[in-house]
């Protein structure tokens, strides 16, 4: 199967999920209302939405210069530091244990969760979050994006690290790319396999459970739902033997720090702060002049 | 007295009480001061590299258990997968590893162990030392079976190998089996790994003929990357290069047929030389005419990439071992060329001419120095190969494919007097390589009908899956291909041999051989394999090794897993102590 074909059946898949979401969780009233309304809800959040598009352009555009970076000039290689911390923490390999559980039933399930799950659970908020009458809730979840993502990058970019599967296959089923290969050819456009630590899956997973708790006055049903997932998705990241029980801990806790983030500051709050920063070191040479 | 008594007794506590605190808190200081003064001896540690599981799962299980093994064993032993570019930056170019696991393609003749083990290359980079092993006896043995005559060479590489077998710079493991996916149509009568393989593949009657390409599917990161025959730092499809870049000569079934040069005449007195006679009108893929001159300049680059700007020269990664054998050369005429070779033997002196030939007026300019140590030569990202293969260079514009045009003006098409291989060749227009993320996705491709033939490894987990799936068939076949584990010699405990000799033992090669190659392999058992040179392809009968069925590298343990009551003696035997289940330094 080519990239073409394996992104039509994610596209299809995860439309479905979403619109059936939207409309229970929604509801079709606020659907229609708030489409109706696009505009301003748009125009709120347009500059949190370019700071995550930068980031993300940023990542895209960098990926050959911090591959080379992070292989050839900084060269921090944990692997064998996470392999020993989860063993030195459980007293044997936890990867090793859930996966002891393997039946093709679970593999089945957390292959959907991993791809499509995933897929899901990070677009739903958007929706969900631009029907609501404020936009407060939605420049949260894209300033909490962006920071994972940043945050994320620099931790690619400082440690080289491979997963269970890519250090001792026979230890460590490499179940996704069993059972699924073509789905190689989708990761492969978006990450690399030394993209290790923290455990992306998990970062972004939690931050939408954790926002989900954030607003639960809002969407009570979501915050069920969405932890379900997230879960889901940080074990499935173990069970495919693709995260160290190690990565999934480090997302958690980026998870936590992008969710701060987002509640606490505003994209238009950093900007202005930088703008002051920035401007008081400039304009105080000119003043002096004068 | 009542009274009294118990204050002296206080007193009396109170003083013996600071005495012996005193006293104790200088045996303290003094046993922290003779601590800090002599520290005790630390545990051995030992990092082991390899490739991911997802470049090579045989690789990366070998050099888990390893890892396991020696943690057994009491050595603080970690395990560091590393990309395959930055393995071989890491071990061929700065030798910056403890222990490392690879394959290693094999031997062509045994020489090869020239280039590999001899201390004149520990200087140098690539695949020449890449163990910084030093040892006068081994050097010895590497000059003599150079230098003997046809009568004497085995007697000298048995000497060579039992040597080898004492020292282990590296210890070869197993043998693995060469396994290709093919349409079911298709014979494949040697696996596509090497020029020849596809030569025989394009021509066979079984196959094609077709107006397109030869479809041919490979997996792995990076591989499109850097097409420089002389770069060993990166990922490559094995035999790319070789298809492109053709020899004078190439080594058929053990002997040398003559491919770009139409004769060799040698001459044995006075000193081994050969008069090389290139074939009329031959042609570099731009066009230009190849001369005796690049053939001349081929032998000048790889002794010295930066071609006399640098004293001492930056000798290329590659090819040394057989460049080395060239002393000098005298070009003659255009077509003409003596090679006037060290004090060695036909036999040997042939491999000279298996050196792919590098076009003067493209390389040339590439002797510029980039740093102190490197010329562009040999980091030159080589975008648009001119070579004088049968196969020109056409396209890698994407990282998923590589297109290969026939290289019409090539001298050893349309002409019947040609090596026999080439009959019937080619059935093909040209050769397209789909490079796939990974070998499930190219197994896929092979079931698909995507592609014709598999060139990348099939790791032994997915042969069932293909033998089950319609319309396409597997082959197998040994071959001289091997898995090693290399040692480095600089390491401070490494450069023990008898602490490597123990060292190589901590690997079950039978258990190896059943449970990580699912029984596809030749365990490395007798002298010749321990080393590499597969068993089967010993041709000396005559000579006896020392040591004819060796338990010199039997595994202290069973089933894979060590024995402690069995290896830690091993380790004492040679002067190691433990403490606590740790080895000492």
């Amino acid at each position: 199967m080519a990239l073409i074909d394996v992104l039509l059946e994610l596209t299809l898949v995860v439309v479905t999920m979403l619109v059936t979401a939207t409309l229970v969780i929604v509801g079709p009233r606020n659907a229609v209302t708030a489409l109706r309304e696009f505009r301003w809800r748009l125009e709120t959040c347009l500059l949190s939405f370019a700071a995550l598009a930068v980031v993300l352009l940023l990542r895209w555009s960098t990926q050959d210069v911090v591959q080379r970076l992070e292989r050839n000039v900084l060269r921090n290689n944990i692997t064998s530091y996470l392999f020993e911390f989860d063993r030195a923490l459980f007293g044997t390999d936890p990867v090793v244990v859930l996966q002891s559980f393997q039946t093709d039933v679970l593999t089945s399930f957390f292959v959907f969760i991993y791809i499509y799950g995933y897929a899901f659970l990070l677009l739903f908020p958007f929706v969900a979050y631009f029907a609501l009458d404020e936009m407060e809730e939605l420049s949260m979840l894209v300033l909490a994006f962006t920071a994972n993502y940043a945050i994320g990058l620099l931790f690619y970019t400082l440690f080289i690290a491979f997963g269970p599967r890519n250090v001792d296959p026979l230890l460590f089923e490499g179940l996704l790319y069993e059972a699924f290969p073509q789905s190689r050819t989708l990761t492969n456009e978006i990450n690399q396999n030394t993209n290790v630590f923290p455990s992306l899956h998990t970062s972004l997973a939690m931050t939408v459970f954790f926002l989900a708790w954030v607003t639960r006055e809002k969407y009570p049903v979501w915050v069920p739902v969405s932890g379900f997932l997230a879960i889901s998705v940080s074990l499935s990241t173990m069970y495919l033997g693709i995260h160290w029980f190690a990565d999934v801990v480090a997302g958690t806790l980026l998870a936590l720090v992008s969710v701060y983030i987002g509640v606490n500051y505003t994209i238009d709050g950093i900007v202005a702060s930088a703008r002051r920063f920035f401007g008081a070191r400039f304009e105080s040479p000119n003043t002096d002049k004068e | 007295m009542e009274d009294v008594a118990p204050s002296t007794t206080r007193r009396g506590l109170l003083a013996g009480g600071g005495v012996a605190a005193v006293s104790s808190l200088a045996g303290c200081f003094d046993r922290l001061w003779s601590q800090a003064e002599t520290p005790g001896p630390d545990q051995i540690s030992m990092s082991i590299k390899a490739v991911p599981a997802d470049d090579d799962p045989i690789a990366a299980t070998i050099a888990s258990r390893l890892r396991e093994n020696y943690s057994d064993a009491g050595i603080d032993a970690s395990h560091e997968p590393v990309a395959k570019a930055e393995l071989y930056r890491d071990v061929l170019l700065e030798g910056e590893y403890d222990v490392f696991v690879a394959r290693h393609p094999g031997y062509d003749d045994p020489d090869d162990l020239y280039g590999l083990l001899h201390s004149r290359f520990v200087g140098e980079q690539g695949w020449q030392n890449p163990f910084r092993f030093t040892e006068l006896a081994a050097d010895n043995h590497l000059e003599t079976q150079r230098e003997a005559t046809e009568d004497d060479r085995p007697a000298e590489l048995v000497e060579l190998l039992d040597h080898l077998l004492q020292s282990v710079p590296f210890t070869a493991v197993a043998h693995p089996y060469r396994i290709t996916g093919a349409r079911e149509s298709f014979e494949v009568p040697s696996p596509p790994r090497d020029a020849l393989g596809y030569v025989e593949l394009c021509a066979h009657a079984a196959n094609g003929p077709r107006d397109g390409p030869l479809e041919v599917g490979v997996f792995g990161e990076g591989l499109t990357e850097r097409l420089n025959p002389l770069a060993v730092d990166r990922n490559r499809i094995e035999g790319l290069l070789d298809l492109l870049y053709d020899p004078l000569a190439r080594r058929i079934d053990g002997s040398y047929v003559p491919w770009l040069a139409e004769s060799a005449e040698w001459d044995e007195g006075g000193g081994l030389r050969a008069r090389i006679t290139l074939r009329e009108g031959l042609e570099w893929h731009d066009g230009e005419p190849i001369d005796a001159d690049d053939v001349a300049f081929t032998f000048e680059l790889i002794e010295d990439t930066s071609l006399g700007e640098v004293e001492g020269g930056i000798p290329a990664p590659r090819f040394r071992g057989q460049q080395t054998l060239v002393e000098s050369t005298d070009v003659v005429d255009s077509r003409t060329i003596e090679l006037y070779f060290v004090n060695t033997t036909r036999a040997v002196a042939a491999r000279a001419l298996t050196i792919p030939l590098f076009p003067e007026h493209i390389w040339a300019e590439r002797s510029e120095l980039l740093t102190d140590r490197q010329t562009v030569a040999v980091t030159d990202d080589n975008e648009n190969p001119v070579g004088s293969g049968l196969f020109a260079f056409a396209d890698a514009s994407t990282d998923e494919e590589v297109v290969l045009e026939p290289f019409d003006a090539h001298a050893l098409r349309g002409t019947s007097d040609r090596p026999s291989v080439l009959e019937g060749f080619s059935r093909f227009e040209g050769i397209r390589f789909q490079v796939a993320p990974n070998s499930g996705a190219m197994r896929d491709l092979l079931i698909d009908g995507d592609i014709d033939v598999t060139a990348s490894e099939i790791p032994p987990g997915s042969v069932e899956e293909i033998r089950d799936a319609s319309d396409v068939s597997t082959t197998m076949e040994t071959t001289d291909a091997f898995y090693m584990v290399g040692f480095n010699s600089q390491h401070a405990e490494l450069g023990n041999p008898n602490f490597r000799r123990v060292c190589a033992r901590l690997i079950d090669r039978q258990h190896v051989v059943s449970e990580i190659f699912e029984g596809f392999a030749t365990q490395a058992k007798g002298t010749p394999s321990l080393v590499g040179i597969h068993d089967d392809a010993w041709e000396y009968d005559d000579d006896e090794f020392a040591d004819p069925d060796p338990d010199i590298l039997s595994f202290p343990g069973t089933d894979g897993s060590v024995d402690t009551s069995q290896s830690q003696p091993l380790f004492q035997d040679i002067g190691y102590n433990y403490d606590g289940g740790q080895l000492l330094k």
